[in-house]
């Protein structure tokens, strides 16, 4: 299981996961603003 | 007599400073003070996200309100920059693992640099934006929540000065990096609040 405070490299992919997460979040957002 | 004066004179031979400190047989002391600083920092996080969703929801007053115009593009440049800089330190400690020194200190002046390019532009912004925090609610919670996290970044920069100065001075070796997980570590975290600062008050 992901632990973000095991290791640097947890971190680093919890951060990708985050990212991805929000990219989408905002690209649907922006979407929905737009029409 | 001698006998008790000899065995005094040999515990305190034996034992120097406070008692050893009691820890759990179950979680790792290092990650266990990780956990709860990371807590107590959600937990500040989270006030400051209470008044800003406060006056949102509950309040529906109007985000960012009147006078105040967030620079939403720079904002995203912004982003793009501390997201930089969590790849380039994640790369510095890879290549650290492969006893790859000039990855290291490539890596680590190259975090550096981002992370302090992040606060410059930042701090211009705030010079640029022409409202006071005392002005409005929406200005206050606006530079308190992106105050405290420039005030992290801060933080962050000051661990990622020192790590950056010991990979120069050669400390850090694939054995034995834990100076410099723990402020990668924090270091994401940091990024990770500002994904969520970006979308909360720039995006939403």
């Amino acid at each position: 299981m992901l632990n973000p405070l095991r290791s640097e490299a947890e971190a680093f992919r919890a951060l990708v996961y985050v990212l991805v997460l929000f990219a989408v979040l905002i690209a649907a957002v922006l979407v929905i603003q737009a029409l | 007599m001698a006998a008790h004066a000899h065995a005094v004179g040999e515990h305190e031979h034996e034992h120097h400073g406070p008692p050893a400190a009691h820890q759990s047989s179950r979680v790792d002391p290092a990650v266990l003070g990780m956990l709860l600083f990371i807590i107590s920092e959600i937990m500040i996080f989270g006030a400051f996200f209470t008044a800003y969703f406060f006056i949102r929801v509950v309040n529906h007053d109007p985000w960012p309100g009147p006078g105040f115009d967030l620079p939403k593009n720079i904002a995203a440049f912004n982003t793009c920059i501390l997201v930089s800089s969590s790849f380039t330190i994640h790369f510095a400690q890879e290549a650290l693992k492969k006893d790859n020194r000039l990855g290291l200190k490539v890596g680590m002046v190259c975090t550096f640099l981002l992370g302090l390019t992040f606060l410059f532009i930042q701090i211009n912004e705030y010079w640029h934006l022409g409202i006071a925090a005392h002005e409005t609610a929406q200005a206050s919670i606006f530079y308190g929540l992106t105050g405290l996290h420039g005030a992290h970044v801060t933080i962050g920069l000051m661990l990622l000065a020192f790590v950056t100065i010991r990979s120069f001075r050669g400390h850090y070796s694939s054995g034995g990096y834990l100076g410099m997980e723990v402020p990668g570590i924090y270091w994401h975290f940091v990024d990770v609040m500002w994904i969520v600062v970006f979308f909360s008050v720039y995006i939403i």
